[in-house]
């Protein structure tokens, strides 16, 4: 039975379609990427997953389940915000919340100290959260998510606004949490983060999955094997060129690349383009901010 | 049911003492103030002459009006404005918390607080030389009231009008003083023309300070009381009407934020 399961769910707000048959699932020990651009309806599905938003129609299924009260055992949200009580102690935050779960005071004792052995928290179990650093509030935010052994986690930008070293510690800790078998929902900005996480992606547009896959799923799903950035005084000779040989144009950062139908070698690429006056060349695989790019429309064609 | 309220209830009021005895400063300022207005006031009314008894009958006023007024609606106004601020309410909501153990577990914070403050006002007024009698469980019985009333307030203010912790002064001084001052915190309501007599018996204030001074400073009975608990009975459960409406609105806008 998959943990979570999205089935043409739909809502609109003032007369406004937000969600548009919006349909995914989610299994036992994966990670799925909510990925899309703001206001493509990826916090309203977060909403209507936690109960705090009915959908319009449509099912959400939380391990076979449609009851609210339920579902709130079953999920554990950490919210993109640091929402959790900053004159406690990381240890306290974990005991109001398993309280307010209902665990013994025996299950309290035993599970907080999980939590902290897993998120690394000894050193700082007993600092009051407002005196930890973003990245180690970050934690404790997903800790305090994790209080009720819940099936599905959802992340809401988990690394948003964290340093790069906060942000590489952060991801071995969630591929830690993809280990223990519960499933992931996990939406962000960061596209190198879904790539290394996510063993599905779908990618949200206009209300609804316009796309989704494993990543090598994603990457077949475009005509492009690999991408050629050629840099040369006259653009218009290179688009040109490029088209003569049948393979699409797409500006990224104002820069054009070229879609390559097969892998080609730096030699040949040269070889293509004799008679223009090419300042650089270079070959880049194709990553799933191109995919992105394209599905949300954002990839402009030369 | 009732069990998990009471100990929802309980884990909501033990975080919020944890939080209050971190924030030393708000609790400092908690017994600085009552404490320095029950000596003003009392010196001054006790004019040189009898300072026992001006104690006695100014340290109800002071405990109900400068005392459990700031501690327990102020800080139930901070309380809720610091939780939709830091987005912990958000994450309540999503807990299994209910929201009548939400409120019960911020009534028992503050009676805790409640009596603390009184423990410190009476101790003090005991020192200058008051004294104390009447019944202390009607006593505390008229505490608990004011301090489910001012709790229910609080939820309204708080609900309504404080978005941020920044927000909090502005409807608690507007709306509280103003009771504090008509309802004999500071000076007798005999002092008071007919007409603004008339308006303090509308004054939950009044009532709260005419039943504890009557109880404590003049060993009245409950009989001799009734009718301002009756009063304070009936104003104790529109706060809380008040108080769980406005909370609920509140709810339903943070659910949709």
């Amino acid at each position: 039975m998959n943990i979570l399961e999205i089935r043409g769910v739909n809502k609109s707000f003032d007369g406004k379609l937000v969600l548009d048959g919006l349909s995914f699932s989610v299994a036992p020990g994966e990670i799925y990427g909510l990925l899309g651009p703001n206001g493509s309806g990826k916090t309203t599905t977060i909403n209507i997953l936690c109960s705090l938003l009915a959908a319009d129609s449509g099912t959400t299924r939380v391990m076979g389940t449609d009851s609210g009260d339920e579902r709130k055992r079953l999920i554990g949200f950490a919210p993109q915000e640091i929402s959790i009580y900053r004159d406690l102690t990381c240890a306290e935050n974990l005991d109001f919340f398993s309280r307010l779960y209902g665990l013994s005071s025996q299950q309290r004792r035993e599970r907080v100290s999980e939590l902290i052995e897993a998120f690394h928290l000894g050193e700082y179990a007993n600092t009051c959260v407002g005196n930890l650093s973003g990245g180690w509030q970050r934690r404790i935010n997903i800790a305090v998510a994790q209080v009720h052994a819940p099936r599905l986690l959802i992340l809401d930008e988990p690394t948003a606004g964290l340093d790069i070293e906060a942000r590489h510690e952060l991801w071995q800790l969630i591929q830690r949490l993809h280990q223990s078998g519960i499933g992931i929902l996990l939406t962000t900005h960061h596209l190198e983060e879904a790539e290394l996480l996510c063993s599905r992606i779908g990618i949200v547009r206009n209300g609804h999955i316009a796309r989704e896959g494993t990543l090598a799923e994603l990457r077949d799903s475009i005509p492009a094997q690999q991408l050629a950035m050629v840099e040369a005084g006259d653009e218009e000779a290179v688009s040109a060129r490029a088209r003569e040989h049948g393979w699409e144009v797409r500006r990224y950062g104002g820069k054009p690349t070229l879609w390559l139908p097969r892998i080609f070698s730096l030699a040949e690429l040269v070889e293509v383009f004799a008679g223009i006056s090419v300042t650089s060349m270079a070959l880049k695989p194709v990553g799933l901010e191109h995919i992105y790019l394209e599905v949300t429309g954002a990839g402009y064609t030369v | 049911m009732p069990y998990r309220i009471f100990f929802e209830s309980i884990a909501v009021s033990r975080r919020i003492l944890i939080e209050l005895a971190r924030m030393r400063r708000s609790l400092v300022f908690w017994v600085i103030f009552p404490t320095l207005m029950l000596l003003l006031f009392g010196t001054m009314y006790a004019g040189g002459k009898h300072p026992g008894t001006s104690f006695d009958h100014t340290a109800p006023g002071i405990l109900v009006g400068a005392a459990l007024f700031f501690s327990c609606l102020g800080g139930t106004v901070s309380t809720i404005a610091a939780e939709r601020e830091r987005r912990t309410l958000r994450r309540l909501l999503l807990s299994p918390l209910s929201p009548a153990s939400y409120f019960l577990g911020i009534v028992v914070a503050y009676l805790v607080i409640a009596l603390a403050q009184t423990v410190i006002v009476y101790g003090i007024a005991l020192g200058f030389g008051g004294h104390f009698q009447g019944n202390w469980l009607l006593g505390l019985a008229i505490i608990g009231l004011c301090v489910f009333s001012y709790v229910g307030l609080g939820f309204f203010f708080g609900a309504r009008f404080a978005r941020r912790t920044e927000d909090v002064n502005g409807p608690v001084a507007s709306f509280g003083v103003p009771l504090l001052v008509l309802g004999g915190t500071f000076f007798p309501v005999a002092l008071l023309p007919e007409n603004l007599l008339m308006l303090a018996q509308a004054d939950p204030v009044f009532h709260m300070n005419q039943a504890l001074k009557g109880v404590w400073a003049e060993g009245k009975t409950l009989v001799e009381v009734l009718p301002n608990l009756m009063f304070l009975a009936g104003f104790a459960v529109l706060a809380l009407w008040l108080g769980i409406r406005s909370y609920r609105a509140m709810l339903s806008q943070e659910k949709s934020a």
